[in-house]
């Protein structure tokens, strides 16, 4: 029977798994939480720790006999006795099939949805409601599942429910009021009997289950963000969002919420790494800096352009406040469309330029459309640019790309002018110019990506498991629409 | 048929000594003679006792609400199950359809006596239904399979067979 310690911050739903893993097992396993066993952000950043896990996160297991394990997947299936782990072939590979699951279907739009709720990443309309969408249709799954189940493999409690349950933890915690999970009643059911099953309720303590959806933190955000704060205030602060009494949490998100709706953007949490970079750097090594002050604020339009609606609020109050003194439209076409090839490498292209234009990210906005299929695509784009000129000149970081594009300036008080914004903001119309249908689409807006947030928030949870490769491309679809993200290149998956 | 069940549940539990169990008079209704010479007669009354006795209480429930839940279905199984028509029998499993629409067991988060007996007395029931009847009774069928699988439970009945797969979409809710 294994024996060895849990090193983990408290109350981490991945730690959870391996913990009652043991329970189940009788597996003697001692959870380092607090100090002086375990200070998160430093004990886990010793050269003592790192050599043994070189991730540096956390939960990680050593075992009385020196034996070292990181993954929380990994540790819980160590912690457990073969009935969690499946007593056949067939269930064992059941049970990895529900872990995966949980892990590629369950985590990224709960992580997506729940962490603005909790203060830990910056609110996004449209990632939000997408999330919801993917919730609904992975509790479709599981609920069709558990018509006929009591319990995801077999007949009793296994790894798989274990998992399940744990990477739904914060879903039933935070939003999925009774409405909402009103038409899943096989999987409350489910849910409910296994965290009162006395093995889980050890572990995780009476769950309530939420009352009312919780929305964005606004303040625990702001309160979060990294600037001027060390990695380990930023935990606690992250600890405390989570044990806060939900219902007192709710009230203040309500009004909260209303504060937003009024007065949308905050400054402070409007910085994301990026620009606070950009602002500190010296005024002098702004290219833009000999122009006039512009009356059109780019980021409000960015900002009603992620969470509005584009047709009906971001165009027309692009329109509204387009300063045509300091800003330009463009229109770009990619030279070589023949050399086009694999989709996902004309995507490739396009956020690669991207990023090689991150710091143009504050002056310029655009819409880069990939048309076509395999083998026979284009690429093309509208652009807003601060000032009358074409702005690549301005630094040499930005001349790698540019030049394989044609650049056409629009009258901005033409038709052409007001049927390509429309259509290329909006990733609809007829595109009559083109002559292929629409594949993708791409947004050069902010730096900081849905995707790289994510990636910044699982590191900031100490997570031990970053998203899977496959799920990062979604995430990246769905990323571009709203902020486009930076971060690696699509992969064909 | 009592004297089966019980003697089932007697190894459910856990009691190694065989009790001595009889049957008396024309509803044949089951009678455990202790060493003492007294005597329990009901299959209610003799199933808690054995569980008593194996010092299983938890199979009677372990709160107050879970206890009265657990009355309440042997209750059921005695006035309503056995011997009831085949009018009712349609009316039975709609209701207990209905009850295990949210919940595993019958009565709280765990195994009880409850389960045990309903599933002892239901027993003939659900072995002759037909497919599609198992499918309109979804609930039912879920909870039967997953007590008939829990171990030590079955031991004289012989195994229902549980399709997985619905077969007859159109019962879907």
């Amino acid at each position: 029977m294994a024996a060895g310690t849990l090193y983990t911050y408290p109350e981490n739903w991945r730690a959870f798994k391996a913990q009652i893993a043991a329970q189940y097992s009788g597996a003697r396993l001692k959870v380092a939480s607090s100090p002086p066993a375990f200070t998160f952000g430093q004990t886990n950043r010793s050269p003592a720790f790192l050599s043994n896990f070189p991730l540096g996160k956390v939960p990680a297991y050593q075992g009385d006999d020196g034996f070292c394990l990181f993954e929380s997947n990994a540790i819980a299936h160590y912690l457990s006795n073969d009935a969690l782990r499946g007593s056949t072939p067939q269930a064992r590979a059941q049970v990895l099939q529900w872990v995966s699951f949980a892990d590629s279907e369950i985590i990224p739009p709960a992580s997506a949805w729940v962490f603005p709720t909790l203060g830990i990443m910056q609110f996004n309309k449209q990632a939000t409601e997408q999330a919801k969408e993917e919730v609904k249709r992975v509790l479709a799954v599981l609920n069709q599942h558990l018509n006929t189940c009591t319990f995801l493999v077999g007949e009793r409690v296994s790894l798989a429910d274990i998992t399940v349950v744990c990477s739904l933890l914060w879903l039933y915690k935070q939003v999925l009021e009774p409405a909402f999970r009103q038409p899943y009643p096989n999987v409350n059911r489910w849910f409910v009997t296994c965290i009162n099953q006395p093995q889980f309720k050890a572990v995780l303590g009476e769950v309530k289950l939420c009352e009312k959806m919780a929305q964005f933190d606004a303040k625990k955000f702001a309160e979060n963000q990294p600037k001027k704060e060390t990695p380990l205030k930023k935990e606690k602060a992250g600890k405390e969002a989570g044990k806060q009494q939900p219902q007192q949490q709710q009230e203040k998100k309500e009004k909260e919420k209303k504060k937003e709706e009024k007065k949308p953007a905050p400054p402070a949490e409007e910085m994301d790494e990026c620009e606070a970079a950009l602002a500190s750097e010296p005024k002098t090594k702004d290219p833009f800096a000999h122009l006039p002050k512009s009356s059109f604020v780019l980021d409000e339009f960015k900002r009603k352009y992620s969470n509005e609606d584009t047709l009906t609020v971001a165009i027309p109050h692009f329109w509204e406040n387009f300063d045509r003194e300091g800003y330009s439209i463009w229109y770009s076409e990619y030279r070589f469309p023949e050399e086009l090839t694999m989709t996902f490498m004309s995507c490739n292209l396009i956020t690669g330029m991207f990023q090689r234009l991150d710091k143009l990210r504050k002056n310029a906005f655009a819409s880069v459309i990939l048309f076509g299929m395999n083998n026979s695509s284009s690429i093309s784009g509208i652009w807003v640019f601060r000032g009358q000129d074409l702005a690549f000149t301005l630094s040499e970081d930005w001349q790698i790309d540019y030049e394989s594009y044609s650049w056409r300036k629009l009258d901005v008080d033409s038709d052409e002018c007001k049927t390509m914004v429309k259509e290329y903001f909006a990733w609809e119309g007829e595109f009559k110019h083109v002559g292929k249908p629409f594949s993708q689409g791409k947004i050069f807006k902010k730096a900081c990506a849905t995707e790289d947030a994510h990636a910044k928030v699982l590191n900031f949870f100490g997570s031990s498991e970053l998203l899977p490769e496959n799920k990062k491309v979604v995430y990246q679809r769905r990323a571009s629409r709203s902020a486009c993200a930076p971060g690696g290149a699509t992969s064909p998956v | 048929m009592a004297l089966r069940e019980l003697s089932s549940l007697e190894k459910f539990v856990g009691l190694k000594r065989q009790k001595k169990i009889s049957t008396q008079g024309e509803r044949k209704v089951p009678v455990l003679q202790n060493n003492n010479g007294s005597s329990l007669i009901g299959l209610v009354t003799i199933s808690s006792h054995l569980v008593s006795e194996a010092k299983k209480t938890e199979l009677l429930g372990e709160s107050v609400e879970q206890r009265a839940v657990v009355q309440q279905w042997l209750e059921y199984r005695l006035t309503r199950l056995d011997n009831c028509s085949q009018d009712e029998v349609n009316i039975i499993l709609t209701e207990l359809n209905e009850y295990l629409v949210d919940k595993v067991y019958l009565a709280g988060n765990s195994i009880t006596l409850a389960d045990a007996l309903m599933y002892y007395g239901i027993h003939h029931i659900i072995s002759e239904l037909a497919v599609q009847q198992k499918e309109k009774y979804l609930n039912v069928t879920r909870w039967f399979d997953h007590i008939q699988h829990y171990p030590g439970v079955r031991h004289h009945l012989p195994p229902v067979i549980v399709l997985r797969n619905r077969v007859y979409q159109s019962n879907q809710h």
